[in-house]
């Protein structure tokens, strides 16, 4: 047994990666003193960053850090997919808890692996007709959304409750309440967020994780968009595999984790992902990696079999997506927005719906951030180019008056950064009172728990005083003008299950 | 043996029996921690009225630091030790039920709250309690009240209160707050101290103590006011606060209890102190122009003797700091 010094550098790397991305989420939320800016990972993501930039026809904020990443790949190659990439990381472990692997012959390898050009192609087409998908099957959200949805509030209930259950099993003891509650302050947050449609997101991840169960990084291989741009900028990388001494022992082929050395034990560049696992299997030891020298020739013949895309298929992918294009292109065409569901309550200082959904990659930092839940991911509401993108339910939780967060983590800006006095002003929509169910309306009963919550320094609810059966009434009326639609009044609302007063996303600054 | 074993094969008399018996032995375990876990809250009859006689019903002091101007009142009401056993517990509710800064009046003067912290511990108390329940996000409500900056710096234990660790009111007579979830610090504490900040409230007319002990309720609080009168007297009864701090050193005129306008906010330079909450808030209402009667909860604690507000009787000592 081989000390292996690269695979043991490049698992450290990977962890580190992996805990740093959930680190960085996990400091995702007020007050936001984290040292490592929240969207580090979005914005060092050149698909999601070029995509939105080709599809928005504007240069984003930040794009110039994952540019730089791109060309990093186009020295080195596939350098992300093997020691960043925090769900590559995942597949992996996943991998190594499964001995028995599929192998899949070299023919299935490299049809099986175009699929990943084809969607790559496909994205970059919607974004030359204004329309951003690259959130559907970028991993980096993919991920993004699962740890911020799922495994966060996960991991903080399953904490808070222990916890709860422990103190509870000792009577209180006031050493563990000191320690439960320094714990809250620091990292627990007091109240566990809850996002009731995120079941999708940890659906999509488990998907991603059992296939690679099987077929090791299938993902990686086959549908990963963000790999196939790495793997057309690691084309030219002069970083390269080299054996010295070959004696065909076939071991470095069954165990490529990306199927990316053929059965003549050449190999393809835009597919090893330099997890270096083919040094240390090597009985001759004769397997580096180095950068192209002119001095060195390699022993090993190279096929004559073309690598990647040939000229026609490339042509016919090119053809089929963009017609299948032009066919949905239809269906999201201006036409169709007011069809579109309209009731949906956007962050505050959302761009307009069409911007918006160009430009939110779906990263769910903002719903993350959110201090009161309210943000949720909406899943079918706004359509099939709405899918992730947030919305506030005011049923759950508000928009904080002072709070101007979710604009500070957006990575593109989906949410403008205004100062807080202009978001202070911005309407999100307006609130509606049901006098049916309202309870100094329809019940002469005194209540006006919605006034005393109104944010607005003017108070945007005001009070009608009526005498009725001799007794004087206090009941609430909306000013329509000073209403910006922080949602307060609905949350707050003692109704249920409807609550008398609710949000509309009438009279908002983005319609 | 293994755990898959079971469904391959014939089980033997012995393995089934081990397996009922690990089965059981699972059951009892869970039901064990089960029970400790989903507990029930326990009831509470509340905190007994402890009738802590001071040199005076109530001081009015006035003066321009917030400071001195709660040390000074404490001491002519009779010193803290009055209040406040050698190690015992005492908890202090100041409102922080806002986000909002001090300068705009909705929450509770961090400094006054300082002060309280300092002559309990002079007073020998072995821990002091803070918190509140508050009404936007807890953390924004703590940071920038400047309490929970304020009360750590003197050492206080500033805390968000958990909504399980509760008891249910029970009360002799019948009650609109009969099983109302109460925090369990408000309860379990040898001092209770109450300071609100005095401000604006359409509903009530002011906010002064009684409006203050909304913080310690957990549950539904917004179906407090429904009744609010009747629940608030209730609640101070249930609670029998031990002293009353109100803060009307800046006060909300319009707009309350939220303001954020500063113009709407007077400097009043103001603190009042006193043993009795109905009397205290009863002598408050009546210096911001208010007839204490025109005060639901007021109103509703006189005429059911929860409380008495004789301000013609009192014995009120006004000092200037």
């Amino acid at each position: 047994m081989r000390f292996k010094k690269l695979v043991l550098i490049r698992r450290f790397s990977q962890i580190i990666f992996l805990l740093g991305f959930i680190y960085i989420l996990w400091a995702t939320t007020y007050p936001l003193t984290s040292s490592l800016p929240s969207d580090l990972f979005f914005k060092t993501n050149p698909l999601l960053m070029i995509i939105a930039t080709l599809s928005e026809r504007i240069i984003l904020k930040g794009i110039i850090y994952s540019l730089i990443l791109l060309l990093l790949s186009m020295l080195i190659g596939r350098y992300f997919c093997g020691w960043i990439c925090p769900l590559g990381s995942c597949m992996d472990f996943a991998n190594f808890l499964n001995k028995k692997k599929f192998i899949a012959p070299d023919k299935t390898n490299i049809q099986a692996r175009k699929l990943k050009y084809l969607i790559f192609l496909i994205i970059f087409g919607f974004a030359l007709f204004k329309i951003q998908v690259s959130w559907l099957f970028d991993p980096i959200v993919i991920f993004g959304r699962f740890v911020s949805l799922n495994l966060i509030p996960a991991i903080t209930l399953i904490i808070d409750q222990s916890f709860i259950s422990l103190l509870k099993a000792s009577n209180l003891s006031p050493q563990l309440f000191d320690v439960y509650r320094d714990l809250q302050q620091s990292i627990l947050g007091v109240k566990i967020s809850f996002f009731p449609n995120s079941w999708v997101a940890f659906l999509d991840i488990m998907l991603i994780i059992l296939t690679s169960f099987y077929v090791s990084r299938l993902w990686c291989r086959t549908i990963c968009p963000l790999g196939g741009l790495y793997a057309l900028a690691a084309k030219c990388s002069p970083l390269q595999r080299v054996v010295t001494k070959c004696i065909a022992c076939g071991k470095c082929n069954t165990h490529c984790r990306m199927g990316a050395i053929k059965k003549d034990f050449s190999y393809l560049k835009s597919e090893c992902i330099l997890c270096m696992d083919c040094i240390y299997d090597c009985p001759t030891q004769e397997t580096f990696f180095r950068f192209k020298s002119l001095r060195f020739k390699h022993p090993i013949k190279k096929s004559e079999e073309k690598n990647g895309l040939s000229r026609r298929e490339f042509l016919i992918i090119a053809l089929t997506s963009s017609l299948s294009l032009l066919a949905i292109k239809k269906s999201f065409s201006q036409d169709s927005l007011a069809i579109r569901h309209p009731y949906i309550i956007r962050p505050p200082a959302a761009l307009k719906e069409d911007e918006f959904l160009n430009r939110c990659i779906r990263c769910g930092n903002c719903m993350k951030v959110c201090p009161t839940n309210g943000l949720q991911p909406v899943i079918v509401a706004s359509g099939a180019r709405g899918v992730w993108s947030p919305q506030l339910i005011a049923d759950i939780g508000y928009c904080e008056y002072n709070c101007t967060l979710c604009s500070q983590v957006c990575p593109t800006g989906a949410i403008k950064k205004l100062p807080l006095e202009k978001k202070q002003k911005t309407k999100l929509g307006i609130a509606k009172i049901n006098r049916k169910i309202c309870l100094p309306w329809a019940k002469n009963k005194e209540c006006i728990v919605c006034e005393e919550h109104c944010p607005i320094p003017d108070k945007a609810i005001k009070i009608k005083e009526e005498i009725v059966d001799g007794k004087l009434l206090l009941r609430p009326e909306i000013d329509e003008k000073l209403c910006i639609g922080c949602g307060i009044c609905q949350t707050k609302c003692p109704i249920r299950p409807i609550r008398a007063i609710k949000m509309v996303p009438e009279k908002s600054d983005r319609m | 043996m293994k755990f898959d074993s079971i469904f391959q094969k014939k089980l033997s008399r012995k393995e089934f029996l081990k397996l009922l018996c690990s089965g059981a032995s699972l059951l009892v375990t869970e039901n064990i921690i089960g029970k400790a876990a989903l507990a029930l809250p326990a009831d509470s009859t509340g905190r007994i009225k402890k009738n802590i006689k001071a040199a005076y019903d109530l001081v009015s002091a006035s003066g321009n630091d917030p400071y001195q101007l709660t040390i000074k009142a404490i001491q002519t009401m009779g010193g803290m030790e009055h209040f406040v056993k050698a190690n015992s517990t005492v908890l202090i509710k100041p409102n922080i039920a806002w986000d909002r800064t001090p300068e705009q009046a909705a929450n509770t003067n961090p400094d006054v709250v300082a002060a309280l912290i300092d002559l309990c511990f002079q007073a020998g108390a072995k821990r002091v309690n803070v918190f509140d329940n508050c009404c936007n996000d807890p953390k924004r409500c703590y940071d920038n009240s400047g309490i929970q900056k304020i009360a750590k710096k003197h050492k206080a234990n500033i805390f968000f209160p958990s909504p399980w660790n509760v008891c249910q009111a029970k009360f002799a007579y019948k009650s609109p707050m009969e099983n109302w979830p109460v925090f369990r610090e408000a309860l379990e504490c040898d001092t209770f101290i109450n300071v609100p900040i005095m401000k604006h409230h359409r509903l009530t007319g002011l906010t002064l103590s009684m409006k203050n002990l909304m913080g310690i309720c957990s549950g539904s609080r917004g179906n407090i006011h429904t009744d609010i009168g009747l629940k608030l007297a209730d609640l101070a009864n249930f609670i029998n606060p031990d002293l009353t701090v109100i803060d009307a050193y800046r006060v909300l005129l319009r707009n309350g209890p939220v303001g954020g306008n500063l113009e709407d906010v007077q400097l009043m330079q103001k603190l009042i102190v006193g043993t009795e909450p109905v009397l205290t808030d009863a002598y408050a209402a009546q210096i911001m122009g208010y007839d204490p009667m025109s005060i639901p909860y007021i109103a509703s604690a006189i005429n059911r003797n929860l409380g008495k507000a004789d301000l013609d009787q009192a014995n009120i000592l006004k000092i200037t700091v």
